[in-house]
């Protein structure tokens, strides 16, 4: 099958530094593809590379056969990339149904920028979709800023995706999470991989290994293992660098 | 997860959306309070009322652009007199030779979109305090270049600008009649404000309201949040143009303090007062103001020390302003109504 997004080459270099150095992978359609790796070992920087907010100093992106490379983040939403934050990135002062409206108002006819939101139309049942798939009807009135960390954290997920992205870069989905919490997520990102392709950053190695088909082992900006979950696991230099036992 | 296809969503009452309706009941009331005034200015003959009045709505239309750019992007401008300058400037030199109330306004907006989107080319790179600098050094260059051309009168302005009839298909009014003048200048009021509001409702709006809320956010909606502010900052220049484009019609003449800081931040402090993020507050606002500068004006030659208290005093006490007193109370009248 062809990878939804091709990372070829990437790097970046901060004056002396090579904060991430020659790093390749895809990221298959339909499945979840995991970075994983210590702190520092780069996994935020790639992920900025990759949704446009730092430019690559060398290296490729390439999104559904696309060079994407130099794009600005709007051009890459555009072109069908979503992204959740570590960092919930929310319109606090805004109701969660607004939040997803206006995530989800490209999928409106451009005509339609200067007429009024209230009307039903693509963005609005898109909306309704995302508010009882990630059970929030209960607050959809309510402030962003209002809700619980835990439904922070899943609006930045539905926001993401609201503009149907062809791929869903999710930046640490479980950060700062109850136990209970992260599995729920899990399950729910586990689900969500039927529809989009998933990039994932994520800490908790348990919950990648469980629903990860692919992963990519990060240490000191450079990769340094890829694979199925089972292989990874059993690199014998992942487990010197990541799990602390060789 | 459950299936979505199971679960009921219930319709949302959009805040926004209800935030605005309130705003529209208080701009209706405003509209009725000023119908009434015109009724008993005219009964008891009056001139200076009337003309005083219609001046505060002119400065209304200004504080209304300041709102759009403030209450609603995030953005402080300190040099919105810059636009309402230009629009002033513009209606005078075209009433000058041709005595129409159309192309005057007509002229005043393209002046505006023109200029709006130059400048904006410098301003949309910025934002926050360099937004402010910016804007307000804009304004600066824009009012000592006028102070300094002879053509445009100098320090003295443009004065005679002749009467213009206003001719509104059913019927001419002439701009020196004072109820009638008023009646013109509350409908172009008016229609900025449905405009704006409209505008808020729209697609549109919303990204300018995204980006005062969190603009970091902005770009991963699929927006470029330049773009937006460029878009807010002209469609800004447009209001405060084309309130402008109104003072020489009432005044028969323009100076250059229509350009200085004082205007730019009076319209602040007109919004301010008045109810940030709210466009009825900007309405309010310049009807208080304007009253209260006359009014202290006529006991003191010190009211702008009365002013800056008053000013202090709001922002202290009434920190979101009159309209940020009042509209939530309407609100809560429009949800229960609702239902």
């Amino acid at each position: 099958m062809k990878p939804v997004l091709e990372v070829r080459g990437l790097g970046v270099s901060f004056g002396v530094l090579r904060a991430v150095d020659d790093v390749w992978f895809d990221a298959e359609p339909n499945a979840i593809t995991a970075v994983i790796g210590p702190n520092g070992a780069g996994k935020s920087t790639l992920f900025n590379l990759i949704s446009g907010q730092l430019r690559p100093t060398v290296g490729r992106v390439v999104l559904d056969g696309a060079d994407v490379t130099v794009r600005s983040p709007h051009l890459l939403q555009r072109a069908g990339m979503g992204r959740s934050f570590q960092i919930t990135n929310l319109f606090f002062e805004l109701s969660v149904f607004e939040n997803l409206r206006l995530a989800a108002q490209r999928l409106e006819s451009k005509r339609r920028m200067l007429l009024p939101v209230g009307r039903p139309g693509p963005a609005r049942s898109r909306v309704d979709e995302l508010i009882a798939r990630f059970d929030l009807s209960a607050k959809a009135g309510d402030l962003a800023g209002g809700l619980s960390h835990g439904e922070q954290r899943r609006l930045e997920i539905a926001v993401a995706m609201a503009a149907r992205p062809s791929i869903l870069l999710l930046d640490e989905p479980t950060q700062g999470m109850s136990h209970a919490d992260t599995l729920d997520t899990a399950r729910l990102i586990r689900d969500l991989s039927r529809d989009v392709t998933i990039l994932l950053i994520e800490h908790d190695i348990g919950v990648v290994m469980d629903i990860s088909k692919h992963v990519v082992v990060m240490q000191h900006g450079r990769k340094l293992a890829e694979g199925p979950p089972a292989v990874v696991r059993a690199d014998p230099a992942v487990q010197a660098a990541y799990f602390g036992h060789a | 997860m459950r299936d979505p296809s199971t679960v009921l969503v219930r319709p949302v009452q959009d805040r926004l959306t209800l935030a605005m309706r309130a705003s529209h009941v208080l701009v209706a009331i405003f509209v009725a309070l000023a119908l009434a005034f015109a009724a008993i200015g005219v009964a008891i003959d009056d001139t200076f009322y009337l003309r005083l009045a219609t001046e505060a709505l002119i400065f209304s239309g200004l504080a209304l652009s300041v709102d759009i750019l403030l209450g609603y992007t995030g953005l402080l401008s300190l040099g919105q007199a810059l636009y309402f300058g230009l629009g002033a400037y513009v209606s005078a030199l075209v009433l000058q030779r041709v005595p129409s109330f159309w192309a005057a306004m007509a002229a005043a907006l393209v002046a505006c979109v023109i200029v709006g989107a130059l400048a904006g080319l410098i301003v949309y790179r910025v934002r926050g305090v360099y937004f402010a600098l910016v804007t307000f050094g804009l304004a600066q260059v824009a009012a000592k270049a006028v102070y300094n051309t002879r053509e445009l009168g100098a320090s003295d302005g443009l004065i005679g600008i002749p009467v213009v009839p206003v001719d509104l298909g059913f019927g001419t009014v002439q701009s020196n009649a004072p109820a009638g003048f008023f009646l013109i200048t509350l409908g172009v009021i008016v229609v900025l404000y449905l405009a704006v509001a409209y505008l808020f409702e729209t697609p549109f709006g919303r990204v300018l309201i995204a980006l005062r809320a969190n603009e970091r956010r902005v770009p991963f909606l699929g927006y470029s949040p330049r773009a937006a502010r460029l878009a807010a900052y002209v469609l800004a220049a447009v209001v405060a143009g084309l309130s402008g484009a109104l003072y020489p019609m009432l005044r028969g003449f323009v100076s250059p303090e229509l350009l200085f800081f004082s205007t730019s931040g009076n319209a602040i402090i007109t919004v301010v007062t008045g109810g940030v993020g709210t466009l009825a507050g900007a309405l309010y606002g310049g009807v208080i103001l304007t009253v209260l500068k006359s009014v202290i004006g006529s006991w003191t030659p010190h009211h702008l020390v009365v002013i800056g208290l008053l000013f202090m005093a709001a922002v202290i006490f009434l920190p979101k302003g009159l309209m940020g007193l009042v509209r939530p109370w309407i609100e809560r009248l429009l949800r229960r109504t609702a239902r």
